[in-house]
């Protein structure tokens, strides 16, 4: 069997786009006759929102967008509408806005148990579908503890920023590439696909990168 | 800590696909549009 196809993500756990983006990567990678090996990387789209925002997404738009109450409600009715194309049921009245990088610091923290992808799901789930806070330590370490992590160590990791340099790392990479927005997926180190694409971009990206090892691995027998 | 990959990417897809971009994310006008064009396909209208 070939090696799995790297790709890594740069995301936000309160970005809508990275939610709907991964549920189209998904659908690409299930399609596809390999293997594919996702890891999440760090991106702040926000990083001087407060930990106890008060208020909604909306309130945010209007707070330090000017936008006002009526657009915003237009805006974040189109995403839910998107969002509801790729079965993911938006809940905008409920969203808790609020500071991720204590959310990063446990993907990293779950990641080094080998669960990071879950992580990811359930904080962009609780996020963006059950309403739930997902900036305070105590929060976390309850969606992460219902995804069968240590929860203790989990509030350990967090209040000691054990994995804080980690979220820093991704947070430099991605300036390196020169990431401005998210999601974006790297493929191999290579391909750069920015943006929630249809699946079949994906697919694409993930066809090209099994045909380029075929072509490199016939040449090396040669 | 190693230093960040510098190697440059060659970027492929549509370029003006939905992203987040400093604490904005983008939503554009033609999507709803782009919904029900694809839910046409589907027969689902």
């Amino acid at each position: 069997m070939s090696e799995a196809i790297k790709v890594d993500i740069w995301s936000d756990v309160q970005c809508p786009w990275c939610y709907i983006g991964k549920r189209k990567f998904e659908a690409a990678v299930a399609g596809f006759d390999g293997e594919v090996d996702v890891e999440y990387h760090s991106f702040e789209l926000a990083p001087d929102t407060p930990v106890d925002f008060e208020g909604s997404p909306k309130d945010y738009l209007a707070e330090r967008k000017g936008i006002s109450p009526a657009d915003a409600d237009v805006m974040l009715g189109r995403v839910t509408g998107i969002a509801a194309s790729v079965g993911l049921n938006y809940d905008y009245d409920h969203v808790h806005q609020t500071n991720t990088i204590k959310a990063h610091e446990l993907l990293h923290y779950a990641k080094s148990q080998g669960r990071q992808v879950d992580m990811k799901e359930r904080l962009l789930k609780a996020y963006f579908v059950d309403g739930r806070h997902v900036g305070r330590i105590e929060d976390l370490a309850d969606l992460a503890a219902e995804i069968g992590l240590d929860r203790a160590e989990v509030v350990t990791v967090l209040t000691n920023e054990t994995y804080l340099a980690d979220v820093k790392a991704d947070v430099a990479q991605a300036e390196a590439y020169g990431i401005n927005g998210v999601p974006f997926f790297v493929f191999e180190e290579k391909y750069g696909v920015s943006g929630a694409q249809d699946p079949a971009t994906f697919a694409n990206v993930l066809e090209q990168v099994a045909s380029e090892r075929a072509q490199q691995s016939s040449e090396s027998v040669k | 800590m190693t230093d960040p990959t510098t190697s440059p990417l060659t970027l492929i897809g549509d370029p003006n696909a939905e992203v987040c971009e400093g604490d904005f994310c983008v939503i554009p006008d033609h999507h709803e549009q782009a919904i029900v064009n694809r839910r046409l396909d589907d027969d689902a209208i």
